[in-house]
Order: C-alpha cells, then structure tokens, then sequence
C-alpha cells in the first residue's frame, strides 16, 4: 500500500515537473526570441540625376551580397542581440543607382571567368561590376538612452574586363545615423540609419566612379579607341 | 468649456521655461527677395557635413512650416524632397559648401534641366544644433501597494546656434546671412508626481529664425 501510495505521489511529482519543465521551456524560448532584434533594412532610394556614361555594364551580385546581415552579441544582459539585414535593401539601391549612371546595365547570374568567358562576351559588354561589403561597423550612443544609431560600412568593388581579367579593384566607404531622436522603435532607427548609409554609399559610388585612377585610365584609353587601349595594356604590363 | 481651455492654455504659458533669444541679419543686397514670383520656390537644407554635429531635420521642418503658415504665398519645398529630386548631388558628402559650386552641378545637363523644371530661386542653408548644457539635481521613484510616485527636483539647460544662409540660385551668390542663439534653463520638480517646466528652446530659435527669413522672402512682411 505504501509503496502505491509513493508511486502515485512520484507520477504527481514528475507530471508537475514536466509541466513545470514545459513552462520553463517556453519562457526560455520567450525570453530568447525578446533579446533579439531583427531588422530587415527597407527603403526607398532615388534614382540618381546623372550624366550617363557610355558604358554597357554587367552586374553580378555574389550570395552573400544579396543576403548581407550582420548580427551583434549582446555584451550583457541589459543588451540585446541584433540582426540586421542589409542584402536586400542594398540590391534595391544598386538596381536603381547603377542604371542612371550608366548607359546599359546587365544583371548577371555569374563572374566573368578567363576559362569560360562565352556567357559574358554574348552580351557584348564593357566590364563586369562586383561590389562586396568588407566591413560594417555600427554604434548605439548608451549614454544618451535615445533611438540614435550610427552605421559605417567599406565597400570593395572590383571591375572586370569581359574576359574576366580585372581592370580595377577600389573601396569605398559610406555612413549613416539616424537623423532623429523621436523615432519610436530602436528598430526603426536601426532602419533609418542603414537606409542613410546605403544612400550615402550610393552618392560616393557616383561621384567617384570615374576618379578612381585605374578606371580613369581604362576609360581614357577606350574614349582614343582600341590602338591606345592596346598600348595601355602593354604599357602596364611593362610597368608590371 | 471656454473657461476649461483658456486654463488650459494658461496652466500651459505657466509651465514652459524661460527662453532667451537673440537674432543677427546680414544682408549683401537689398532686403527684400526680388526673384520670388509665381511658381519660384525655396528650399531649406540642413548642413550634416561635420562629423561632430548635424543639424537637425526637424529643425528644418519647423523653420518650413513657419514660413508657409505665415505666407502661403512661397512655397517651400521639403528638405527630402529636393534631396530625393536631385540625388546624389544633395548628400552630405557631397553637397555644395559655396555658391561657386551651383556651377560645378550646372555643367550637368540632366542637373541643370532638373533644376530649370523645379523653378528653386533660393535655397536656405541653415547650420547648428540644440544641445543640453548641463544639468542638476535628482528624482526618485517608486512604486507599491498603495501606489506610485515620484519627489525630487531636476533642472538642465539647453542652448540653440544656428546660422541660416541664403542662395541666389540664379546669380550663384550668396545673398544674406541670419543667425540665431537661444537659450534656456528647464525645471522638473515632482512631489508625487513629476511637473516638467520645460523650457522651448529650440521652438524658439525657429520662430526667430523663420521670422527673418520671412521678412527677406515675404511681400507682407
């Protein structure tokens, strides 16, 4: 009798633990999804006023541009997680910059490749673009307990001839804070100041895409046509 | 209910802070806006090129609205607006610093036609920021079973400097130059519950600096 008496009491026991157990595991769960913020970047970018240069551009947008986030730790308790998705938007404001700088834009699905160049050269292009994201910083003003977040990235780009060999490899840098305190939502803010960013990273694309040394050249030798373009090469391989 | 909304607006006056405000004008040539007739229009920018400080969008925003509800008559395009309508050549980085510069962009037909087709006869750049300049003093608060309520005192001051600067988008120069400090001390002392003072130092800057540009652009002023 005894010993039914504290099997029961075990079975009440242990289904008050699993229920506990369950309780616990969905306040874990709770707890874990509130301690991260995620923030899918959305915005609108403008299309750029520009003279366009005569060039028929190729664009290829590798994976992990397309799909650029970058998550943050939290340090402490007080802090929280972040994951913030940058892939998307930045596609959107490259589509809308880069077709308002050049004459012809070509989205492609590959690189231009030195043993396989025939996809490439079909579409008779000029050269090939390649942007990365190389670093990205950000930073929340603690001290102030204000939605105002501050976001800096570095760009690498590299332009490829059609033929796969590269013309020209430069970085760039861009900025964005969120140019209010009154937003209502740290997510919001995170937002605004990755959309300042891109539209920043945008506006120095731009206005230094022909300042870049080696595509100054490269642009100079096609504007006297495929005699200088030549010597060019040659000039540089000698220089090398 | 008249009774209701005139204390209302009373116990209002009563518990805003005091502002003090100074304004400066500097005019190159004459003092009224000569160019500013049928569909022309302002813009008003903010500077954000200094890496220590930026001015304010909502500033800006005020100081648009000031002059379009006291004149109708000029039209005041929005900040981003103009920015979005003639991207990228408006960023911080790349904004023009002088007038000299408004050639630099000229020499860009689709610039150039952009501009012509937004008919902007001047353009206001205003530079500064509000910042706090200190504050004192301590609140506690506290919550239990028969309530919640706070006792304390805290006060802290606020300073505004902006300088506005008008272009002649046709003649390339620089017309005028107006500026505006304000300052204020703002209070919150709570015996249970907290009463903020709060001084409107930056609404006031504003309406200083609004006024002025009203008296350049405006026919009634």
């Amino acid at each position: 009798m005894g010993s039914t008496i504290s099997a029961n009491a075990f079975c009440a026991v242990s289904r008050a633990g699993r229920r506990l157990l369950g309780l616990v595991s969905v306040w874990a769960a709770v707890l874990l999804v509130g301690c991260t913020n995620q923030v899918e970047v959305k915005g609108q970018f403008p299309t750029p006023v520009l003279d366009k240069l005569p060039l028929k551009i190729g664009v290829y947008y590798d994976p992990e541009f397309r799909s650029h986030e970058f998550y943050d730790e939290a340090d402490s308790r007080e802090e929280t997680d972040w994951i913030v998705r940058t892939g998307e938007a930045q596609v959107e404001m490259y589509n809308t910059l880069l077709p308002g700088m050049f004459e012809q834009v070509v989205m492609l699905n590959e690189l231009p490749r030195r043993d396989r160049v025939d996809t490439v050269l079909e579409q008779d292009l000029d050269a090939v673009l390649v942007p990365h994201v190389q670093e990205l910083q950000y930073s929340i003003p603690n001290h102030t307990k204000i939605n105002v977040f501050e976001i800096w990235m570095r760009y690498r780009y590299e332009l490829y001839a059609p033929d796969g060999e590269l013309l020209a490899e430069w970085s760039m840098t861009s900025y964005g804070k969120t140019p209010t305190a009154f937003l209502r939502t740290a997510e919001a803010a995170v937002n605004l100041a990755a959309v300042v960013a891109l539209r920043d990273a945008g506006a120095n694309f731009a206005m230094n895409f022909t300042r870049v040394p080696e595509i100054r050249t490269w642009m100079d030798a096609r504007e006297q046509g495929p005699m200088a373009t030549a010597d060019a090469a040659s000039d540089e391989e000698e220089t090398l | 209910m008249k009774h209701q909304l005139a204390l209302t607006m009373a116990g209002a006056a009563l518990l805003q802070g005091c502002v003090t405000s100074t304004v400066d004008e500097v005019l190159y040539q004459g003092s009224k806006a000569e160019d500013l007739v049928g569909d022309a229009s302002i813009v008003i920018m903010g500077r954000r090129h200094a890496s220590d400080y930026e001015t304010e969008p909502d500033f800006i925003e005020c100081v648009g609205k000031h002059i379009q509800r006291r004149d109708d008559n000029i039209r005041v395009m929005s900040e981003l607006e103009f920015m979005n309508e003639l991207y990228p050549w408006f960023e911080p980085r790349t904004a023009p610093l002088r007038p000299a510069d408004i050639q630099r962009m000229m020499d860009v037909p689709p610039v150039r036609d952009k501009l012509a087709s937004m008919n902007t006869e001047y353009m206001v750049w205003i530079d500064g920021e509000t910042v706090r300049t200190g504050g004192a003093g301590s609140m506690t608060c506290g919550i239990g079973p028969g309530g919640a309520g706070c006792f304390g005192f805290g006060t802290w001051g606020n300073d505004s400097n902006y300088e506005a600067t008008i272009w002649d988008f046709t003649d390339q120069e620089e017309v005028g130059r107006m500026s505006t400090q304000a300052s204020g001390q703002s209070y919150m002392p709570a015996v249970v519950v907290p009463i903020p003072i709060i001084a409107p130092v930056q609404g006031t800057a504003c309406d200083g600096l609004g006024d002025q540009l009203l008296e350049y652009f405006s026919a009634e002023y």
